[in-house]
């Protein structure tokens, strides 16, 4: 759907249904360059399962117009302010690569807001290579395919995916041509800078679930795994595929999110 | 971290890893109709295509997905389908962006059955078609009107071998807001991928130079990933609301596949022009060895372009590689590893001359396909044009005397023999 937000068009994926608060909300939030479409088959997949999703573009991102958000803790509030405007308060908060950043520093300024977290190839801290940031800025679409082709395991290489004739690379990268053409930078500058991670990380009260994947090159899975450390009850889980890897392993990673859901409620 | 494999070892094993559960290198033909659901809540997301998985072969078959995700990777591409023919790939792509009251600009100068399609089926669907010179950037622009929905064309045409200037077009095409969809049966993705260049969605003739061997008949969509469907009122069948799946718009649920997805939900369900397993198992046995077979078509056209041009039987030859073409020098830009391995000459003696000619000769094939290992003869006029009125096939740029080859993997040295058999027929009529 579409609405007017902070006056600038927004879109918010909803998996096909309306939005019902009277259900728990399942927000997916994105990670650097990407947008709504990151979570293909996990939007309509809960949205028909009793839950009410929202996967909203963040500004710049997808159908999303709007200033882009230049840190994470301002992505926080726009999401902040998103739950506001949408009237939400039943909220489970998924977010991928840097949306675990966000959620993080949302669950920080914010406690008590969610009633749960579940990190998707996430870390409480991204830093991010300078050449990468730099060739975003000098050749946007080299910068995406190089984030691609490191995102994505084996299954990118050898084009095998479980959605019948698609091919990882290509969708990936026109998921990412699909946004403002300065977005990439704004966003990898904005992981790059966000130190809190740590602190945020040991403000984290609720239950956790935490899916990473063996060959992330985009954010390690030796970081990952300190992130999870940190965590006092957080349900660890591993799959053999690259960051991308609600793409990669999308059944494996919607039964652990329904397994965590069940637990949750 | 994923590794970017080249053109010969995608050609070769894209689309598959060796199976799990048995080991098996080769692509297993799932000959298959149907595939157990797990549960319920299982086939549920599969028929609401929550998330991606096989029901019935009529829409998806694990072995036809291999070949699909095969020719996505080659033509660098965002996803494909395959399908029955060239011709349900054309099908399928006009019926999943036009309605009644939409307009088509294509190129007039294309394969026969593309042109019948246009002009004598749709219309009774309200479906209308301008056709223009394909080598005329100004004349496509001139055609496109509010309710264009797609401007086609062939990389490279059959049989008069026009080549598309698609860098050029495919601007005119994005300023436009309109997708360019092209047949490139006659280059493959190995001598030239239109995305590359611009354009936006690809067709495909498995049955040719992909497959190779002229034993499976099979088409293909390839869809770049790469246009903004985004304007409802324009494409409504892609970004409006689907009639099935609960009123999505496949635009918002699925950009870059958006195409893709509608073509899986509509076209496969509704008018079901699936390939077999088994076809699309040869058909990927073709693609296995398509860097080093067009390699060898190229060196062979080269060789006996030259062999007819110096005969002296021999009263044109027509080949985008020769300095004589008129697209030469678009040719050398977007195809330069050569355009293709069909050739269209004409003998002197005119239509009688073509006839015995093509009768004389023993090794060449005398059939109506192209892009067999094989080399290939037919005369356009008597076959696959012979619907055209005298004044069609003026504007397709074809004559009485048109003979047209396609180059196969002999012997240079026999194929040259075989025509000298040919022409000595030729020589007993014209004295």
């Amino acid at each position: 759907m579409f609405i007017n937000f902070k006056g600038f068009k927004t879109y918010i994926n909803t998996g096909g249904k309306k939005v019902d608060k009277n259900k728990t909300t399942l927000c997916f939030i994105h990670g650097s360059g990407q947008n709504h479409l990151s979570f293909v088959q996990q939007s309509r997949y809960f949205a028909n399962k009793g839950y009410s999703v929202i996967i909203p573009d963040l500004p710049g991102h997808g159908f999303s117009e709007g200033k882009p958000c230049i840190s994470i803790e301002e992505s926080a509030e726009w999401i902040f302010d998103l739950f506001k405007e949408l009237n939400l308060n039943d909220v489970v908060y998924l977010g991928h690569s840097q949306g675990c950043l966000t959620g993080l520093e949302l669950n920080n300024n914010h406690p008590k807001l969610l009633k749960g977290m579940i990190f998707i190839a996430g870390s409480n801290i991204i830093p991010v290579n300078q050449f990468l940031i730099d060739l975003a800025s000098k050749d946007f679409k080299k910068a995406y395919k190089m984030m691609v082709t490191w995102g994505h395991g084996k299954d990118g290489a050898m084009f095998t995916n479980n959605m019948p004739g698609h091919a990882h690379f290509g969708e990936g990268f026109n998921i990412m041509n699909m946004n403002n053409d300065k977005i990439l930078k704004i966003d990898l500058e904005a992981c790059n800078k966000y130190d809190s991670g740590i602190e945020a990380t040991k403000r984290i009260d609720i239950p956790t679930l935490a899916v990473l994947a063996k060959f992330d090159q985009m954010t390690p899975l030796k970081s990952g795994q300190k992130f999870v450390d940190l965590l006092d009850n957080c349900d660890l889980k591993i799959l053999d595929c690259g960051h991308f890897l609600q793409a990669e392993r999308p059944k494996e990673l919607n039964i652990f999110i329904s397994s965590y859901l069940r637990k949750l409620n | 971290m994923s590794e970017n494999y080249k053109f010969d070892t995608l050609s070769l094993h894209a689309g598959h890893t060796p199976d799990k559960e048995t080991g098996s290198r080769a692509v297993p033909i799932y000959q298959t109709t149907s595939y157990v659901f797990k549960d319920t809540e299982e086939a549920a997301a599969l028929y609401n295509m929550e998330i991606g998985g096989h029901l019935y072969s009529r829409i998806s078959n694990p072995t036809v997905a291999a070949l699909e995700q095969r020719l996505a990777a080659l033509e660098g591409g965002s996803s494909a389908i395959a399908c029955s023919s060239g011709m349900a790939a054309m099908h399928l792509v006009v019926t999943a962006l036009c309605s009644s009251g939409d307009h088509i600009v294509a190129s007039s100068k294309m394969y026969g059955a593309n042109i019948n399609l246009l002009q004598h089926t749709m219309p009774r669907f309200g479906v209308t078609t301008d056709f223009v010179d394909p080598n005329d950037p100004n004349a496509i622009e001139k055609a496109i009107k509010p309710n264009t929905k797609i401007v086609f064309g062939e990389v490279i045409g059959n049989p008069g071998l026009d080549i598309m200037d698609v860098p050029t077009i495919a601007k005119i095409c994005k300023n436009k807001g309109v997708p360019l969809v092209l047949d490139a049966t006659f280059n493959t993705p190995f001598l030239m991928q239109p995305f590359a260049h611009g354009a936006n969605i690809i067709i495909h003739s498995l049955t040719k130079w992909l497959g190779g061997h002229g034993i499976a008949i099979g088409g293909a969509v390839v869809n770049g990933g790469n246009f903004d469907w985004g304007d409802k009122e324009k494409f409504p069948t892609i970004s409006g609301d689907h009639f099935a799946l609960g009123g999505i718009s496949f635009w918002e649920e699925f950009g870059p596949a958006a195409l893709t997805m509608k073509i899986r939900a509509e076209g496969m369900y509704n008018f079901g022009p699936s390939i077999s397993p088994t076809n699309a198992f040869y058909l990927m046995q073709g693609i296995e060895t398509l860097p080093l077979r067009m390699k060898k078509h190229m060196e062979n056209t080269h060789e006996l372009l030259s062999f007819l041009q110096d005969h002296e039987l021999v009263e044109w030859v027509k080949h985008p590689d020769l300095e004589t073409h008129p697209d030469h020098l678009v040719a050398k830009k977007i195809l330069p590893k050569g355009s293709g391995s069909v050739v269209v000459f004409g003998i002197k003696g005119g239509r009688k001359a073509g006839q015995t000619f093509i009768e004389s000769v023993q090794l060449a094939s005398h059939l109506a396909n192209v892009g067999d290992a094989k080399t290939l003869l037919i005369h356009p006029g008597s076959t696959t044009h012979s619907h055209l009125s005298a004044e069609a096939m003026k504007v397709s740029g074809l004559t009485e005397d048109m003979i047209r080859l396609s180059v196969g993997l002999e012997d240079i040295d026999d194929i040259k023999k075989d025509f000298e058999k040919g022409f000595r027929a030729v020589s007993k009529l014209i004295k």
